[in-house]
């Protein structure tokens, strides 16, 4: 397909008035997590890419559950070009077919990820370190996750579900605590069912740090990244790093299957990777973890350097994701009245 | 214009909505009796984990009876309001209407969010219990029943005092005054008279409360929380996280029917009164 035509010219006139002179700009669009992602992206990353690649992107804010799912009800067109997703819903998409076969060797900058990060299904753009947070002004610093069912903790605990990647993972992590593993709930559940009187709120994954905030609980699982950004709006908030690790994941972006702008969206992803948008989704306000092994990380994230990820705990979603369904749903009943 | 062809005129709406509510409707149900949203096989699955389920009727009774408590609250302060409104004078009327319409002029997001940080543990209400030495601690508020029925009423409130308003606004007062003259007191005038010309304004108010209550996603996941399980949560995590779509159709069909349901009794009420 010609990039270059009078149609395409006229409307890149159109849009971009102030661009006139460059109109061969391509159009593309990305799916991008609503909030901090949404911010940090348009500010950061959509100007590079017009600089240095004469891409325009514009964004489509959805969280990653929804993009599979807009993804899966159009059946084969795709709303977007690019999908931004946590290793749950990446499983998801792999199995439903959603990505085009990715090729690592169109991404100039590929040198700077790990090893492994960059693969035949898309890439890593960022990571994310998930622990406990808790207001230190109110509570002692727990030590790991079999502290959060003491009473002391549990009355100002905020449960979340299995609907979300760091709810999920931080259960699994409880559950291995507890004497269950990746794939055995029943510990974890005994005790929450234990503890469900005195909890102070089991709420929707995106309702905790507004709950945090308010003071109606202390103490919650979640990532480096909002215990940063509360903290930089005022809130008492601390990152503890259980006794059992960290655990650690990357958000990683594909190439919608049939996407027609596959140049421009390995350009965008390259762009995403690259060092100066990596170095300045580091800092304030954006506190993103970095994939790119030249840039060091926050304050807040216990590492120094994304190689060290190996040393936090892992999962294998692909185990995970078939048993999800049924932790949802246990979740909920275990969780009512 | 002829009066037979007058039906001629919501053939545009008419096809509009049989194009965009019935025909999706139609996918939704053949879905919902499908294994999976490819509708390759017919399966009953879906039903039978529904309604077979009483952590599933547990819900749908949840909903309902949300709806009905949201009804009962926001009828109990708005026929105050309303009566206030039919004795008023032009400038209070007008204050009145202002008050009642101004919510709606926030979105649904904002107002909620607003009652995390009014029910919250460190939220208004509690600090001034405890500040003024009525509670000796906070007492649990958000993520409860009353906490979520507290909200849904101010949120919900002018669907109930509009159309009361409305009904009441078209009372003659020469009735009342003829009411009175014959010697009725005034709960009695307010009993015989005002109520059954207001049933209708009542009514329309009660149906658009219960079915904006019940099924008020945001208000009940945020405000709610996980603990109390109503339908609009559970259709969207089996369609969205789990990707269960047939289990979220029967579960959005059980919604809506029991929803309509109500709205049909409800509707059933207004035309007795009427003829009563």
């Amino acid at each position: 397909m010609s990039l270059i035509n009078r149609r395409g010219l006229l409307a890149a006139g159109l849009a971009l008035p102030a661009l006139g002179a460059r109109a061969q700009t391509t159009q593309m669009t990305a799916a991008v997590y609503p909030g901090g992602w949404d911010e940090a992206l348009r500010a950061v990353l959509a100007p590079r890419l017009l600089q240095q690649h004469n891409v325009a992107v514009s964004f489509d804010p959805l969280f990653a559950v929804d993009q599979i799912a807009k993804a899966r009800a159009a059946r084969g067109t795709p709303p977007f070009d690019v999908f931004v997703l946590d290793p749950g819903p990446r499983v998801s998409g792999m199995d439903l077919g959603l990505f085009e076969t990715f090729d690592p060797a169109r991404l100039p900058s590929r040198a700077v990820l790990p090893t492994g990060y960059a693969d035949t299904v898309g890439a890593a753009v960022a990571a994310q370190v998930v622990g406990i947070a808790y207001n230190p002004q109110k509570l002692p610093k727990p030590a790991g996750w079999r502290d959060l069912f003491q009473p002391q903790y549990a009355s100002k605990l905020g449960l979340t579900g299995f609907g979300t990647t760091f709810g999920t993972i931080s259960l699994i992590e409880m559950a291995k605590a507890l004497g269950g593993s990746e794939t055995n709930m029943d510990p974890l559940f005994a005790e929450l069912r234990r503890i469900k009187p005195s909890v102070a709120a089991v709420a929707a994954p995106a309702a905790m740090p507004g709950l945090f905030q308010q003071g109606q609980i202390d103490v919650m699982y979640t990532n480096t990244y909002t215990v940063t950004l509360l903290r930089s709006r005022g809130v008492p908030i601390a990152f503890a790093v259980p006794e059992s690790g960290a655990a650690a994941f990357v958000t990683s972006m594909h190439i919608a299957k049939n996407s027609r702008n596959i140049a421009a969206a390995y350009q965008y992803i390259d762009a995403m990777i690259s060092t100066p948008v990596q170095s300045a989704l580091a800092l304030d306000p954006y506190f993103f973890v970095p994939v790119n092994k030249d840039v060091t990380p926050g304050a807040d994230v216990p590492m120094r350097s994304i190689s060290e990820i190996t040393n936090f705990v892992t999962h294998d979603w692909s185990r995970i994701n078939p048993l999800r369904a049924g932790w949802i749903s246990r979740f909920n009943r275990e969780m009512a009245g | 214009m002829n009066n037979a062809g007058v039906w001629r005129l919501a053939l545009p709406l008419g096809l509009a909505q049989l194009l965009f509510f019935a025909a999706p409707l139609l996918i939704l149900l053949s879905t919902s009796l499908a294994t999976d949203e490819n509708l390759t096989q017919g399966s009953l699955r879906a039903w039978r984990e529904v309604l077979g389920d009483a952590f599933h009727i547990q819900s749908v009774l949840n909903t309902l009876r949300l709806g009905a408590l949201t009804v009962l609250a926001t009828m109990l302060l708005a026929v105050p309001l309303a009566l206030v409104h039919m004795a008023a004078g032009p400038r209070v009327k007008r204050l009145i209407l202002i008050v009642a319409v101004l919510p709606l002029l926030t979105s649904v997001v904002v107002r909620t969010f607003s009652w995390i940080v009014i029910l919250g543990r460190e939220g208004v209400i509690n600090s001034t219990l405890v500040a003024s030495g009525l509670a000796t601690a906070p007492t649990a508020l958000l993520q409860t029943e009353p906490g979520l029925i507290l909200a849904l009423t101010q949120i919900e409130m002018p669907l109930m005092l509009l159309p009361l308003i409305a009904a009441t606004a078209r009372i003659d007062p020469s009735l009342l005054d003829a009411s009175t003259s014959l010697g009725a007191s005034l709960g009695r005038t307010l009993g015989r008279v005002v109520l059954p010309l207001a049933l209708p304004g009542l009514i329309a108010g009660a149906t658009l409360v219960f079915a904006s209550a019940a099924t008020a996603f945001i208000s009940q996941s945020v405000i709610g929380g996980g603990r109390l399980n109503y339908l609009p949560a559970l259709v969207w995590q089996q369609a969205m996280v789990v990707f269960d779509w047939p289990l979220a159709a029967a579960m959005a069909l059980t919604l809506m029917g029991s929803v309509l349901m109500v709205v049909g009794a409800l509707n059933l009420l207004g035309r007795n009164a009427r003829h009563a």
